[in-house]
């Protein structure tokens, strides 16, 4: 069923909560989305698979912004390092987003080829 | 700071986050640095992240509590300069005057002492004025009715 309101029905990033996240919410959300990790895998594995090297105080403001949203959560170890997972909620975010992403990606491919540049 | 050490550096950044934060993430953002610093990171550009990041979150702190501590801040302020005894004496008798002026036929209203015939005139309103609850409370400058002193009439 198609939510109801202007949000669900004409604004086709409603369901986006990561739309005004920022990118670093985003690259967080995907780098954990195949397992826990502590802040130096995060960044490591960022540069990895996005070229970016994320600086470590825009990685703790978005891991505080991201679990106060309950997108990601810290797990409770016995070393100085938490190693952080995504939520389910975090999943469905990041799947959200992922989705409208798609969607402007394939609306920017289809109008270039159109346009012919 | 060319002549400080890397980790000192980056110590004075984590420094000007707030407590709360350093208690959370202080002894992990340290060790982040460290392990960066041994990848090659300049400690400079760590410690501008860091300053950034402390920026961000001294600015961003949830409004509660920054409105909470001005609101303390200006009612100590207030109580510090005297203003309650003004205000807020004043403002049960004069209340009560007007209350009564809109009510010239009550029987029980004195012509010259209206504001404290209020508990004959005006049953339904709260009769007990608002700055016995500062006195109660230690209000510093207050002297309570009761005492002789704020009485009018």
């Amino acid at each position: 069923m198609m939510p109801s309101g202007k949000r669900g029905q004409d604004d086709p990033g409603g369901q986006d909560v990561l739309r005004r996240a920022g990118d670093a919410s985003v690259l967080i959300l995907t780098s954990l989305a195949d397992g826990p990790k502590h802040g130096y895998a995060l960044i490591q594995d960022i540069n990895g698979f996005a070229g970016l090297q994320l600086g470590p105080g825009t990685l703790y403001g978005a891991l505080d912004r991201l679990e106060r949203l309950d997108l990601v959560e810290a797990l409770p170890t016995d070393d100085r390092r938490h190693p952080y997972q995504i939520t389910a909620a975090g999943a469905a975010a990041l799947r959200a987003h992922l989705d409208s992403l798609e969607r402007v990606s394939a609306i920017g491919r289809l109008r270039l080829r159109l346009a012919g540049i | 700071m060319p002549g400080l050490p890397p980790a000192r550096v980056v110590g004075l950044a984590l420094g000007c986050y707030p407590r709360r934060w350093r208690r959370r993430h202080g002894t992990e953002a340290a060790e982040l640095a460290a392990l960066l610093i041994r990848d090659g990171v300049p400690a400079r550009s760590i410690a501008c992240s860091y300053l950034c990041g402390a920026a961000r979150e001294r600015l961003t702190r949830p409004p509660g509590r920054w409105l909470a501590a001005a609101a303390a801040a200006v009612l100590v302020a207030a109580g510090s300069l005297g203003v309650p005894l003004g205000l807020l004496s004043a403002s049960a008798p004069a209340s009560a005057a007007s209350a009564a002026h809109a009510h010239p036929a009550s029987p029980g209203a004195r012509p010259s002492c209206a504001g404290q015939t209020g508990p004959q005139a005006l049953p339904t309103l709260n009769r007990r004025p608002p700055t016995r609850l500062w006195a109660a409370a230690g209000w510093p400058g207050y002297l309570h009715p009761a005492d002789g002193h704020g009485e009018h009439c």
